[in-house]
């Protein structure tokens, strides 16, 4: 087990002006979790991303309070630089992160920010468009690339900075379906073979459930819920407080069935083949 | 539909290739300055040829060089119709009404002309040729500061989305009635505040997020940084700009000797 | 009864951005009835913005005929369309551009050249709908995403155009953003008799929202019916690459115990369920589940 790769105590931010944002949120992430984030709009998810990046305080302004520890070291007291090795981000708008104007010069970008010998960024990039499904690309221009692409590179170019964090904020939200199992195929795939740590905000939860270990709920700045995928959507009095937030179809339908005493809790599944065999069983003792 | 971010055109070519930027912009600065010392448009005229000519070994298309020579080609027609009015030397070929315009005042609009349109044209030879990685590279080598580098190449990597989103804001302002085809220019300009509007907007923003996502990635976290783009000045380009300056103390020479000058005491 | 008149006819109309690039609408036909409320469905490149935009004359068919109201495209400028087709395109910061919502609301009114009267009286209604009525001397850049979505709805309301093009309008928002946006649009077809086209991926809403669905492929439509068919056409769907709801994937998996394939929503799969399952229940249990339904309704 040994300690949390990342701790949070205590942590509230305001932005200049304005009001309180997060409200003492106390967190604990292990080595190799893949927590999924999900709240509605406005509940302090992307700040609370950049307090775990350390974009807050060091770029962003505001009032930040409470302690966030990434890999023994405190965010508000080490370099930007050496915190960006240890945790990398990819955000929402493909677009505004990509930075090169080829998939190569892109990848580049951060080790070549950290002054990283040029023969040792060019042997990595092969690698890492392996891991994305995006093999050959190295000429591409970024422009050219679809949504799915751009967020798969930004993934790419996240994992050159060989963070032992992975912060996701709604990769997915401005995407066509096929963009979104792109991204969610490579998420998998990092969490099947990689050691990185995975934070993911998501509203779409359906996918979100199938891979995450642990999801946390936001509202309003506090953490509502936390909890492995089953028990996390098992609460329905949690949906009723949180107008934003979506649940797996399966998730509503199994909480509907237990209210009319249909099924009994320990039925319940947020997982759709699992959803479907359960519900197999049923109807065929009803038939039998 | 969308608009390539730069001139540049990929060819395998020596010029492409083999060349340094820092070279290529030497040659472009040399092309300049022996511009402005001929005022004769025949040795003009031979300069524009080799510029051409420089342009089409490095497998530059035919077609790509239409734009530069139409701009030529209206500075050629504007020179002819305006220098004249000034200089007076030589035999009078036309009579128009009071006026007297001379053979040598002819000849020196073209000279213009040619000049205007060598000048643009060496640009454009060395922006189709040089890759902008490779003139960002070559800039920062030769000391530019590597967060004006950066610029440069946020920026470049940014207009055709800035253009398709000027496109589509267009579109989204029409779509509510905007009309661009009717009134005054003025009116029409201000109209365009629809259009300008939501872009400054987005721009900002944009710089913004990109502003983050760069933070995030430890920009500026070192005094400089590596590149996997390598430029290296080999003997080809030192005998280049050696062959450079030669031209340029010879083009001095004739200037001082009165060769390739048509009318001296004029630039 | 007569059906409707048809307000969009969509002519074997062929698009295409350049010379020597592929087709973008390929021969495509269609009928859009006056109170119909459809969506366009397909992957990003199949044609549905490109058919969308010819609506309103923003793009013209380089093959074929669009005529709205019965007038072919060609003959009519895009700000006089504009009156009969509203267009709200998918990113609202593409639209903003004025210092308060309610003149950022009337700038479409007042480009129709409508008298000040009227544009107010359409400006107030539109605001009201979206629910942003009390933030008319708002900033609207200090709006939140939701909010500025709904006003660039409201400023394409307030043209009163019949006929309303919607682009992705609930992309990027949260599960409340979209209800409100959904909401707003079921009323403006339903209560106001609009006709309305909506451009989208979300499977979810069009199963609850949208009763009518086109599915686009490569420039041609594939499909084009009832949503309930075409969500449950498995063939249909598969060309496009977009999967029915997860719901109707889970009674398709289920049809051999006799539930339909077109379930579209969390309740009538309930509903079916009950029914399967409630054989073994006397009546009273059975009238308790009807009623415990409702407490569905709080999670919308």
């Amino acid at each position: 087990m040994g300690a949390p790769v990342v701790q949070v105590e205590g942590l509230t931010f305001r932005y200049p002006a304005s009001d309180q944002i997060l409200h003492g949120i106390n967190l604990e992430i292990n080595r190799g979790d893949f927590v999924g984030i999900t709240g509605p709009s406005g509940a302090g998810k992307t700040t609370l991303c950049m307090c775990l990046k350390g974009l807050i305080p060091h770029v962003v302004g505001g009032t930040m309070r409470g302690r966030v520890t990434v890999r023994g070291m405190d965010t508000r007291k080490t370099e930007p630089s050496i915190l960006a090795e240890a945790v990398a981000m990819v955000f929402q708008d493909p677009e505004s992160q990509i930075v090169g104007l080829t998939v190569e010069e892109d990848l580049a970008f951060g080790p070549e920010n950290l002054m990283r010998p040029a023969r040792l960024i060019r042997d990595e990039i092969p690698k890492m468009l392996q891991t994305v499904g995006l093999i050959g690309y190295e000429r591409r221009e970024t422009y050219k690339l679809s949504g799915g692409q751009k967020q798969r590179i930004a993934i790419a170019a996240a994992l050159m900075m060989e963070p032992q964090v992975l912060i996701l904020d709604e990769p997915t939200s401005e995407l066509d379906p096929l963009g979104k199992t792109e991204v969610f195929q490579v998420v998998r795939r990092l969490r099947e073979e990689q050691q990185v740590t995975i934070i993911m905000v998501e509203h779409e939860v359906e996918q979100l459930a199938d891979v995450a270990d642990r999801i946390i709920a936001l509202d309003r700045g506090c953490i509502v819920a936390d909890a492995p995928p089953r028990e996390f959507f098992h609460s329905a009095e949690l949906f009723h407080r949180m107008e934003g937030a979506r649940l797996p179809q399966v998730a509503e339908l199994f909480l509907a069935l237990e209210a009319e005493e249909f099924v009994g809790p320990a039925d319940f599944t947020p997982y759709e083949e699992e959803a479907i065999a359960h519900l197999d069983r049923l109807l065929l003792r009803k038939r039998g | 539909m969308p608009v390539g971010y730069s001139i540049y055109i990929e060819k395998p070519s020596y010029v492409h290739q083999r060349i340094d930027p820092r070279t290529k912009l030497f040659a472009l600065c040399t092309s300049f300055v022996l511009a402005l010392l001929f005022n004769n448009p025949a040795y003009l005229g031979v300069l524009l040829v080799a510029v051409i000519a420089i342009g089409l070994w490095a497998k530059l298309p035919l077609k790509s060089f239409r734009a530069y020579l139409i701009y030529a080609l209206w500075f050629l027609i504007l020179g002819v119709l305006i220098w004249p009015f000034y200089i007076h030397q030589g035999p009078v070929v036309l009579r128009v009404g009071s006026a007297q315009f001379t053979r040598d005042g002819l000849l020196f609009g073209l000279a213009m002309g040619l000049r205007v349109g060598l000048m643009v044209t060496a640009a454009g030879v060395w922006m189709m040729s040089t890759s902008p990685q490779h003139m960002t590279l070559g800039l920062l080598r030769l000391g530019l500061p590597y967060k004006a580098g950066m610029a440069m190449s946020a920026t470049i990597r940014f207009v055709p989305l800035i253009n398709a989103e000027r496109a589509t804001i267009m579109e989204a302002q029409r779509a509510r009635g905007l009309d661009l085809s009717r009134g005054n220019p003025f009116r029409r300009a201000v109209r365009y505040v629809a259009v300008i509007g939501p872009m400054l907007v987005q721009a900002l923003d944009l710089a913004q997020s990109l502003a983050l996502a760069m933070e995030a990635r430890a920009f500026g976290a070192r005094h400089s940084r590596t590149s996997i783009t390598e430029i290296r000045l080999t003997r080809v380009d030192w005998y280049i700009m050696i062959g450079c300056v030669l031209l340029i103390a010879a083009a001095i020479a004739f200037r001082i000797l009165g060769i390739g000058v048509l009318i001296r005491g004029y630039l | 009864m007569a059906e409707p008149e048809v307000v969009i006819d969509v002519d074997e109309v062929s698009y295409t951005y350049a010379p020597d690039t592929p087709l973008a609408l390929d021969h495509v036909s269609l009928q859009i009835r006056k109170g119909d409320f459809l969506a366009l469905l397909g992957q990003n490149g199949a044609g549905k913005t490109t058919l969308a935009k010819t609506f309103n004359g923003l793009l013209l068919p380089t093959r074929g005929s669009v005529y709205v109201g019965g007038q072919d495209t060609r003959n009519a400028t895009v700000s006089s369309l504009a009156a009969r087709v509203g267009y709200c395109y998918q990113n609202p910061d593409h639209q903003i551009f004025n210092t308060t919502v309610y003149r950022e609301a009337s700038y479409g009114p007042r480009n129709l050249g409508l008298p000040p009267n009227e544009v107010a009286a359409r400006v107030d209604h539109a605001l009201q709908l979206v629910d942003l009525a009390d933030k008319k001397d708002a900033y609207p850049f200090l709006l939140g995403k939701g909010e500025r979505q709904k006003l660039a709805v409201a400023s394409v309301l307030a043209m009163g155009s019949p006929i309303l093009v919607v682009d992705e309008p609930t992309t990027g928002l949260d599960l409340h953003g979209i209800r409100s946006i959904m909401t707003l649009l079921r009323q403006w077809n339903q209560i106001e008799g609009r006709t309305i086209v909506i451009i989208t991926h979300d499977l979810h809403i069009v199963a609850e929202y949208v009763p009518r669905t086109v599915v686009m492929a490569q420039g041609k439509i594939v499909a084009d019916g009832p949503t309930r068919s075409i969500l449950s056409d498995g063939a249909a769907l598969a060309t496009t690459g977009l999967k029915p709801p997860q719901i109707t994937r889970v009674a398709q998996r289920l049809s051999h115990h006799g539930i339909p394939p077109d379930v579209m929503t969390v309740d009538e799969m309930l509903a079916c369920l009950r029914t399967a399952l409630s054989s073994n229940k006397d009546a009273r249990t059975s009238q308790e589940g009807v009623s415990d339904a409702g407490w569905l309704q709080h999670l919308h």
